[in-house]
């Protein structure tokens, strides 16, 4: 028989304490939706169950604790650490369900120089660790637009990418070990070694899961050496994106690896770049790391986009400028909240990946049909931030004014409706719906279709880790019902 | 009733760092990588402009709205925006000096826009830019005029073609008075005053449409009283204390005895008074 709200409050006030339980109903609220629902959440609108409470968990053992007893009772538990997700993968779809807040194990286990790595527990914050590292010379080499938000767990969680992956690569190549707990309460951890050959490797189980496996407690990464002194800022304006994506591709199939390749259309670049590139696309790129590579990498990339007609170099610290004030802060946020109140007008995004051959017409066809199917856009843009051998990804940004609607009803007017079109694309054409986003909980409908035969694997992971499935139910794999 | 919305953009300077602070021979600092943004006491007399003439149907006052820079080409993408939003006329004076600290040349061009290009009933200025902060321009505009000004306006309501009722922000409280045209009413901290976005169809079917260009050596510009002496970093900088300790516990017990605590005592010393 299931457990009653106030049961479950009381078990885990025995368990971690009362003073860690919250049960204040505008917590509860704000802790049923993150970034995904916002505007609702602005207007004070939240439709979805509420949880039984948030425990804000100290340590691996209290995490351990409070998922054993949400297993054996069949509670549904939402695993949380700096609450910046974008996809709805910390809505709590069923009732009652236990929000496990691990902010407050923030804590740098020890960041080592001589092996190149460091660990830290799940809240963390990733601003003050790459801080501390720079302080002694070091980068985390992550640098996601969330990064004065976000936490390690997190991150880590929804498979994260920063602005400078093109050389250091998304948080699944910097993760070395882990800690985790899984639902039947045990704390699993994952050594930290360069490489092993022994099994498939398991590290994969835990990164991505986006708390519908387990819960992530610490993490080891690896660092790099910092060299800012040496970074060379390339910026370009182009007429076209099909020629922006033949130059990302010469700079990677040739072997060059530039920490930021970024290209701009001309609607999402008149968003960042008026001010220089009014109406043209806009390609950026930085080269980083020791002075010879650096050097030599800028240099080979300059020769790459001089073979390209059209393209106008521009003045490198516009370039170098734009990035100082790229990432979101608290204060960025609360701004974002009044602008939208007082203006109705939302931004969101949809980001997705494809390989080179397809590319541009996953670009071509998703705004087509965007701008001839959704009313009421005021920007509708998209750009390339992340590069591979293979191909790419593409962010795409919109921006819509909520028009005849109320809150409740923007997200299925416009987000959603906008996903589906640039979703269904993408797949129908061959890449990937989700590139560092994670499913989150809205996606979860098009996730058989991404996954296509290898989808038994995705759902056998499922049964077998969380075989009562109390792990954040709905997120990456959509409930049943 | 014709409105005239006069409007700056002005250089983002919150992206300088202290590295970029470099005064050259001519006072002039390099600020050729910054953004432009709208000024913001200029984007609420934009967007109160608007909310005008939304209610003009309602209150059978026909309005022309027209929206007026002195600037360069870098405000084109503003222009284009303002006229996405429907604003009937917009407007840009090719300025082939730098005018930032001078509002009296800025005031004679507009004054006499107004007197030989395009008669109004109704100027809308913000109080002053980031940029300058002269914050006289409005003041001078409407003494060139002879026009009543009315400052540190936050609201602006129709009440029939020759009328408005403005509310300003005075150090005691708020004024609403009814107020004749012709005026010029300078717009202050008004709060809810984002400016709209127009959407992307807009954008297309009027973004488009052509911008009235002039240039100010169309006009005869007043000499200026004032000269740029110097140049200087304001460092927005406050004293702290470091407050150290074993634990939270410690640190806030510190911050208590030794600070909050005394603060408190003080006011209620103050309250007893």
């Amino acid at each position: 028989m299931s457990l009653k709200r106030e049961q479950i409050v009381e078990a885990l006030k025995k368990i971690v304490g009362e003073d860690q339980v919250v049960t204040d109903e505008q917590v509860l609220k704000e802790s049923s939706v993150d970034r995904f629902r916002r505007f609702e959440a602005y207007h004070g609108v939240y439709r979805l169950p509420l949880p039984a409470a948030v425990v804000n968990v100290n340590s691996s053992k209290e995490v351990a604790a409070v998922i054993k007893f949400a297993n054996e009772n069949k509670i549904n538990v939402v695993p949380r650490t700096g609450h910046s997700a974008t996809e709805g993968g910390l809505e709590t779809a069923l009732e009652n369900s236990i929000v496990v807040d691990g902010s407050g194990m923030n804590k740098i286990i020890s960041i080592d120089t001589y092996n190149m790595q460091a660990t830290a527990q799940c809240g963390a914050s990733l601003q003050e660790l790459d801080d501390r590292l720079r302080e002694q010379g070091y980068t985390t080499g992550h640098s996601p637009q969330s990064k004065p938000l976000a936490q390690l767990g997190g991150l880590v969680a929804t498979r994260s990418i920063g602005q400078f992956s093109t050389l250091y690569g998304g948080i699944e190549d910097m993760v070395v070990g882990l800690e985790a707990v899984f639902p039947d309460g045990g704390i699993t951890r994952i050594k930290n070694v360069p490489r092993r050959a022994a099994g498939p490797d398991i590290r994969h189980v835990i990164i991505g899961n986006e708390g519908a496996l387990c819960y992530i407690t610490e993490v080891t990464v690896k660092i790099f050496r910092y060299f800012p002194e040496n970074n060379k800022f390339l910026g370009y304006t182009l007429d076209n994106m099909k020629t922006g994506f033949e130059i990302l591709r010469e700079v990677m199939v040739n072997g060059y690896r530039p920490s930021v390749a970024r290209l701009y259309d001309a609607e999402d670049g008149s968003y960042h770049f008026s001010h220089f590139a009014e109406g043209k696309c806009v390609l950026i790129f930085v080269a980083e790391g020791v002075k010879t590579i650096a050097d030599a990498t800028a240099t080979a990339i300059e020769e790459i986009v001089a073979q390209y007609r059209g393209c106008v170099k521009v003045d490198p610290k516009l370039i170098e400028r734009w990035f100082d004030h790229l990432n979101w802060n608290p204060t960025n946020l609360a701004e974002e909240k009044n602008e939208i109140i007082e203006t109705k007008n939302v931004c969101n995004t949809t980001e997705i990946s494809g390989n080179w051959s397809i590319i541009n017409g996953i670009y071509e066809v998703c705004m087509q049909r965007v701008r001839n199917e959704i009313p009421d856009l005021t920007l509708l843009g998209a750009h390339s931030s992340h590069s591979y051998l293979n191909g790419t990804n593409l962010y795409f940004v919109y921006f819509y004014n909520v028009v005849d609607c109320g809150p409740e009803e923007e997200l299925t007017k416009y987000h959603l409706a906008i996903k589906k079109i640039i979703v269904e694309e993408t797949i129908k054409a061959g890449g990937s719906m989700c590139h560092h986003h994670g499913v989150g909980k809205h996606r979860t409908k098009w996730i058989e279709a991404e996954y296509d035969s290898s989808y038994y694997i995705l759902k056998k992971l499922k049964s077998a880790f969380d075989p009562n499935g109390i792990m954040n139910m709905g997120t990456i794999i959509p409930l049943e019902s | 009733m014709n409105i005239l919305v006069c409007f700056k953009t002005v250089l983002d300077v919150e992206l300088l760092t202290d590295e970029d602070w470099v005064i050259d021979k001519n006072l002039q600092i390099d600020t050729s990588f910054l953004k432009s943004t709208l000024n913001s006491y200029d984007e609420s007399a934009l967007e109160i402009a608007l909310t005008l003439s939304d209610a003009s149907e309602s209150v059978k006052v026909p309005i022309e709205l027209s929206a007026l820079t002195i600037a360069d080409t870098g405000a084109t993408p503003i222009l284009k925006t303002l006229n996405a939003l429907r604003f009937n006329r917009v407007v840009r004076i090719d300025s082939h000096e730098d005018l930032r600290f001078k509002p009296a040349a800025i005031a004679s061009i507009l004054t006499q826009y107004v007197l030989k290009h395009a008669p109004q009933d109704v100027l809308l200025l913000g109080r002053q830019t980031s940029i300058g902060e002269n914050a006289k321009t409005h003041l001078l505009v409407a003494e060139m005029l002879g026009w009543p000004c009315i400052t540190q306006v936050i609201r602006i309501e129709l009440v029939d073609v020759n009328h408005l009722m403005a509310t300003n922000q005075m150090d005691d409280g708020q004024l609403r008075q009814r107020i004749q045209t012709p005026c010029v009413l300078s717009i202050g901290d008004a709060p809810k005053t984002y400016m709209r976005v127009p959407t992307l169809k807009d954008r297309m079917s009027y973004g488009k449409r052509p911008i009235e260009t002039l240039s100010t050596r169309d006009f005869q510009l007043l000499d200026e009283t004032e000269e740029l002496i110097a140049l200087e970093a304001i460092h927005h900088e406050r004293a702290g204390i470091l407050i150290e300790g074993e634990s939270p516990e410690e640190k806030a017990r510190k911050l208590y005895q030794g600070h909050l605590k005394r603060s408190v005592r003080v006011k209620e010393r103050m309250a007893r008074r």
